[in-house]
């Protein structure tokens, strides 16, 4: 058999080829920052599709900056969804934008790729005064020490309960529990059935759906005294008997008679305001964010909705919340644009333009003195979210965070769905995360 | 080169060969080091892998359960609309209406009537029967995501169907006719023989788009409950864009790729027959 080798196949496989291999080079490192002189632009990316955020920014933040320093900002707002995926292919590209806005959680993949500019510098240039202002946000922004990432504001879920429920039960609203067993017996009052024995409202609704799973069980572990990775982040420490405490609790909420939870994996995290379960009037006590709140009470202001401080569980020190720094912005590693790039940020978090921000769009302010303005002062439910800002505890820093904590996201909702016991669940899931942060060393 | 050609090449071999080439590396877009070779690493440990395994099972189990519905319900409508009736052109209209729309749009609304309170549950409700969580029950969700799909992919079937019925020639049912042929023999030995060549398109078609099912399900469950509804590229996806694993969710795509080549192949030459 002859093979004949045609100069067109030929050539026609070696575009095929080349063109692949351009493409893997795409996949190198991005562009060297260019020094030089600055062009006075500037790009940034915030996360989210917020309107109102967006009018804000665009139509009086940035105009603002603007005429302060003779700079060009070109502000572009990415859906929360799409934004890592746009960031990583403009990283991959050497497309990336001079300052970005993300979620703590995604922070130290960012530093571990050293793509982020460390900002410790640019913070210890502050005044003494400011650094103490905003010491409860910026320690969220840190990854072993160093600052890469500057929050907007502070974010955290508390419980909160229809206080007519309450009354309804024969409780009193004005004393709510304060230790987590308390809660489930509060919450059986508050429990209602129907003839078939179908809980129609629930007492206590925690979030069950992918993600909200993760959060709600690091809320009751680190109420349990627990935490969720060693000091240090390298090994998993959730299978411990706080762990299990919390989980068995989480389970006990929606399973067998005693049940005080319907609807285990639903979403009601991420509801319309109109759907909320304390609107729809299917549950007495839900764990909200302050925005998600000043939303239902705006547009219901006839419910008597009230917030709880972190309970604790009974023996251990403190209640705690998932909380802390909320998204924030972040230097491009590659900006050739720095300096200019923290002159914004710092006009951000400027008290002024901060409290403009955090006021526009609901959310608690990253500053501690803020908490006497008015913005706060005359806003009840916002009063409350700022007190319990010292009980804030957040989610580790560690690479490879959003797959530890899917990871054990799969095994808390096995132990939900009592496929596996929680004390099964959790040594697996310790199991497979230290894997992962192994692997991402 | 022909402008088409370098057309194909860029865009469509190109990536390909790309992404074969990344399924032998670690890579994540965020390193500064680019791919680094590790040879078949990413496909030996697929065959050990529990999740890629059961994502497939589930791959399969999706397209089994929506295909050969789809296909003989869509057989049965263009067998109604191929008939000359007042308004055939408003039901041919009304049915191919689920393809035009989008399946992320087309999912959203699906996802609003299989929650608590929406449309499949009032149904129930009206008849004093207790409501379901479609799509939070491990037994349910998939059914639920396929009997979706069924709907949405049932237009497109249809028209194909309908012009490959009439692309049947009436000889050939006369000629049935008068050799004594009833309704059941007209459809086994004509019709059927006659839509042969549309049906291997169909079917073909079909495996293809339902074995990558992913806005749907992204959607309506995220791959939950319990994994239940975890498609290889859903999987392909967290594992790509939530873990910046482009290497290992590249061995996934091409292992994909050849299971799909594999079964639409098998699924052609049976329904279209060994031919001399």
């Amino acid at each position: 058999m002859v093979v004949v080798i045609r100069p067109r196949r030929v050539a026609t496989s070696a575009v095929v080829v080349a063109s692949a291999l351009a493409l893997s080079a795409c996949g190198s490192a991005g562009p060297e920052p260019s020094g030089g002189e600055s062009s006075g632009e500037l790009s940034v990316w915030f996360p989210g599709t917020n309107q109102t955020e967006i009018d804000l920014v665009t139509e009086q933040i940035v105009p603002a900056f603007e005429e302060e320093t003779g700079a060009t900002v070109e502000v572009t707002f990415l859906d929360w969804g799409d934004m890592s995926t746009k960031l990583n292919a403009a990283f991959a590209g050497g497309t990336a934008p001079d300052v970005f806005g993300h979620g703590p959680a995604a922070l130290a993949d960012f530093v571990a790729n050293e793509r982020v500019e460390p900002l410790t510098e640019y913070v210890d240039r502050l005044s003494a005064e400011d650094q103490d202002d905003l010491a409860d946000a910026m320690s969220g922004g840190q990854v072993n020490g160093t600052q890469f990432l500057i929050p907007l504001s502070l974010q955290g879920s508390l419980l909160v309960y229809n206080a007519d429920d309450f009354v309804e039960a024969g409780l009193d609203p004005a004393n709510p529990p304060a230790t987590w067993e308390d809660v489930y017996d509060v919450a059986s009052d508050l429990t209602v059935r129907d003839a078939s024995g179908t809980i129609v409202r629930s007492g206590l609704l925690l979030p069950s759906q992918p993600i909200g799973r993760q959060q709600t069980f690091a809320f009751l572990l680190h109420s349990a005294g627990g935490q969720q990775l060693t000091d240090d982040g390298a090994e998993a420490a959730f299978a411990s008997d706080e762990g299990q405490r919390a989980l068995d609790y989480f389970t006990q909420l929606f399973s067998g008679s005693d049940a005080v939870s319907a609807g285990l994996g639903a979403d009601y995290s991420n509801a319309p305001t109109a759907q909320q379960p304390l609107v729809l009037g299917t549950a007495s006590i839900t764990l909200l964010s302050p925005n998600s709140m000043q939303q239902v009470v705006t547009a219901y202001p006839e419910l008597d909705l009230r917030v709880m401080m972190p309970p604790k569980f009974e023996g251990a020190d403190d209640g705690h919340a998932l909380g802390g720094a909320g998204p924030g912005l972040m230097i491009n590693a590659d900006s050739a644009e720095k300096d200019l790039a923290w002159q914004f940020i710092q006009y951000m978090i400027s008290p002024d333009t901060g409290a403009e921000y955090t006021q526009g769009i609901g959310a608690i302010p990253a500053r501690a003195s803020a908490a006497s303005t008015p913005y706060v002062q005359d806003n009840p439910v916002l009063q409350a979210f700022v007190e319990a800002a010292p009980l804030y505890v957040t989610n580790p820093n560690v690479p490879g965070w959003v797959q530890v904590r899917d990871t054990m996201d799969k095994y808390i909702e096995q132990a939900l769905n009592e496929t596996t016991s929680a004390r099964d669940a959790l040594d697996r899931a310790a199991a497979d995360v230290d894997k992962i942060l192994e692997a991402n060393r | 080169m022909a402008p088409a050609a370098v057309y194909v090449i860029v865009f469509h071999f190109v990536p390909v060969v790309y992404g074969f080439v990344l399924s032998f590396t670690s890579y994540s877009p965020l390193s500064r080091s680019g791919p680094e070779f590790v040879g078949g690493d990413h496909y030996t440990s697929l065959l050990s892998d529990p999740d890629f395994g059961r994502a497939l099972l589930i791959t399969g189990r999706y397209v089994l359960q929506v295909l050969p519905l789809t296909v003989a319900i869509a057989l049965v409508l263009a067998m109604l609309v191929n008939r000359p009736f007042k308004g055939v052109g408003f039901f041919r209209s009304a049915l191919y209406i689920p393809h035009i729309v989008s399946l992320t749009a087309v999912s959203m609304i699906w996802l609003w009537m299989y929650s608590q309170n929406g449309l499949f549950n009032e149904v129930l409700s009206f008849f004093g029967l207790p409501g379901q969580a479609w799509l939070l029950d491990e037994q349910t969700a998939l059914n639920a995501a396929s009997a979706m799909r069924i709907w949405k992919a049932l237009g497109s079937n249809m028209v194909l169907l309908l012009a490959g019925l009439q692309s049947i020639p009436k000889e050939l049912y006369e000629a049935a006719r008068v050799d004594g042929a009833g309704r059941w023999n007209l459809f086994r030995y004509v019709t059927l023989p006659g839509l042969r060549p549309i049906l291997v398109y169909v079917v073909a078609m079909d495996i293809i788009f339902l074995a990558q099912g992913f806005a749907e399900i992204f959607v309506l469950t995220q791959g939950g409950p319990l994994g239940s509804t975890t498609t290889v590229n859903y999987l392909i996806y967290t594992e790509a864009f939530q873990y910046n694993q482009f290497g290992s969710a590249s061995a996934m795509a091409f292992v994909l790729f050849a299971l799909i080549i594999g079964f639409s192949y098998l699924s052609m030459r049976g329904i279209s027959g060994r031919r001399n």
